[in-house]
């Protein structure tokens, strides 16, 4: 019995000393959910991350010295993952609003966007009758679009809409060609990705919204993130980096001022922007 | 043109299907044991075991799985630091081992309680009766019920993808967001691969029945 234990010890210690190893490696890897099925934002493709916020999380990284890796997970569960602490930073086309702004510390814009009301290509519907008088409109459930839909239009009776919410667009956009919807809403980015790869969809009308993106971090930013990735965000956009990448996977998009609007209900917009001067 | 891309990113699919039967494996694995555990004190332990193991059968049974996923990659994590595939092992391992344990019970319960007096008798324990009497004879028969299990959680790996585990559905997922479309054909492919999964563990287990059955012992169709 004691022989066996005297052979197992080096190997128990080899093995603490692994699980140690492992666990200071993770305290200086910084986790990144990503919603890996949001075209051009985040996607993967041939087993690899690809689109503009991971391309630009990872130039940010190299810029601020900082190791990434990223973890995709569904939509619906990226913020309460964040907020749980289940990843370190949010890196999507995430829209700034005042509900998440109570739950998330974000970043410096670097985007904005408008909504589309996108119907299918042989619809004879207009951007009024496409959400009125008895339309189905369908958006991602727990998207800015869904939430401006409901609070505007489908809480309003007169004007007669009804709402349904998908877990990503790629279903909404199915259900659309289906019949079961008059009109899906999405933002700008994700309209032009679906018709440039040739979805039978077009634009019946925008909503300028003029919605500001950024990246996100815990609430109170416990692992002092934000200065950094603001720095490495205006470092990016300055050198150019930033609109190779955005045209790596928007050719067509134009490329805003950065930091583009920052509303006034967002706390880490005021004062001193921790990695950003005016 | 979504033939072609489909055949390119098959790897990331087999990939994606390793993955599942990764997790089945672990989690039916986990289920098995601990299920065989629960079964045995429920049928023969002090009556405290039999109630702590009644409950636990009933929470794990009385949740949905991916209620149990989401419980556990958020709430237990705060205690128990893991991942997002030991979470999922966890959370279903759990549930297949309340499962399990009610295939092993209504086994064990099948054998005669004469066996057990007469082993008794003989001058084995209860122990020693349990494992070279009941045992033998209560597995053969849990088997054919045991392959509807492996059917039902091989399909329950699907939910794993909304706590981050990128497995089959995941991967299909991937390709449908990649072409903004496809879905009929994506998850149409995605069935075939789950069923011949389930199809070829359904065989291998049918077989494994039929060889270890015993002449004369056997409980299938016998009048």
């Amino acid at each position: 019995m004691k022989s066996i234990f005297r052979k197992l010890a080096p190997a128990a210690a080899m093995l603490a000393m692994a699980t140690m190893a492992s666990t200071h490696a993770q305290a200086e890897t910084l986790t990144a959910g990503v919603e890996a099925a949001f075209p051009p934002w985040a996607y993967v493709e041939d087993g690899k991350y690809k689109g503009i916020a991971i391309d630009a999380m990872r130039a940010i990284a190299k810029d601020q010295g900082l190791d990434v890796e990223f973890k995709d997970l569904p939509w619906p569960s990226l913020i309460p993952a964040l907020v749980k602490g289940r990843i370190d930073l949010l890196v999507t086309g995430l829209n700034v609003t005042p509900e998440r702004a109570k739950a998330l510390d974000f970043t410096i814009p670097w985007w904005e966007n408008d909504d589309e009301i996108l119907v299918p290509k042989d619809s004879d519907k207009n951007l009024i009758t496409a959400m009125c008088c008895g339309a189905t409109v369908g958006a991602q459930g727990g998207a800015t679009q869904y939430k401006w839909l409901e609070d505007n239009l489908a809480s309003n009776d007169k004007v007669d809409m009804t709402l349904r919410g998908y877990e990503d667009y790629v279903t909404a956009i199915a259900d659309m060609l289906a019949g079961r919807l008059d009109a899906v809403v999405t933002s700008t980015d994700t309209a032009e990705d679906f018709i440039a790869k040739g979805r039978p969809i077009k634009i019946a009308g925008t909503i300028q919204q003029n919605q500001p993106q950024a990246l996100a971090v815990q609430k109170g930013d416990p692992k002092k993130l934000l200065g950094k990735i603001n720095a490495g965000i205006m470092n990016i956009y300055k050198s150019g980096q930033w609109a190779e990448i955005v045209h790596r996977y928007a050719p067509q998009s134009t490329i805003r001022d950065i930091p583009t609007t920052m509303p006034s209900y967002v706390d880490t917009y005021q004062g001193d922007i921790p990695g950003y001067t005016k | 043109m979504i033939f072609e891309t489909l055949l390119s990113q098959m790897p990331y699919l087999a990939h994606g299907l390793a993955i599942a039967i990764g997790l089945l494996v672990c989690l039916l694995s986990l289920g098995l044991v601990l299920g065989l555990v629960l079964a045995i004190l429920e049928v023969y332990g002090h009556w405290t075991l039999r109630l702590v193991c009644v409950l636990f059968e009933r929470v794990f049974r009385g949740i949905p799985a991916i209620v149990l996923l989401l419980l556990f990659y958020y709430g237990v994590t705060d205690y128990i630091e893991m991942g997002s595939f030991t979470a999922a092992v966890l959370a279903l391992g759990l549930r297949s081992a309340a499962y399990q344990s009610q295939i092993f019970r209504g086994a064990f319960l099948s054998v005669p309680t004469g066996q057990m007096m007469a082993a008794r008798a003989m001058g084995m324990n209860k122990l020693q009766a349990i494992r070279e009497i009941i045992m033998p004879q209560a597995l053969r028969m849990s088997i054919g019920p045991w392959t509807n299990e492996f059917s039902s959680e091989l399909k329950a790996t699907s939910l794993a993808y909304v706590i981050g585990v990128v497995e089959l559905t995941r991967q299909a997922k991937y390709i449908i967001s990649n072409t903004q479309g496809n879905i009929l054909i994506v998850f149409g492919v995605v069935a075939l691969m789950y069923f011949v999964v389930n199809r070829a563990g359904n065989w291998a287990l049918y077989r494994l029945e039929n060889r270890l059955a015993l002449p004369g012992f056997e409980h299938r169709g016998d009048a």
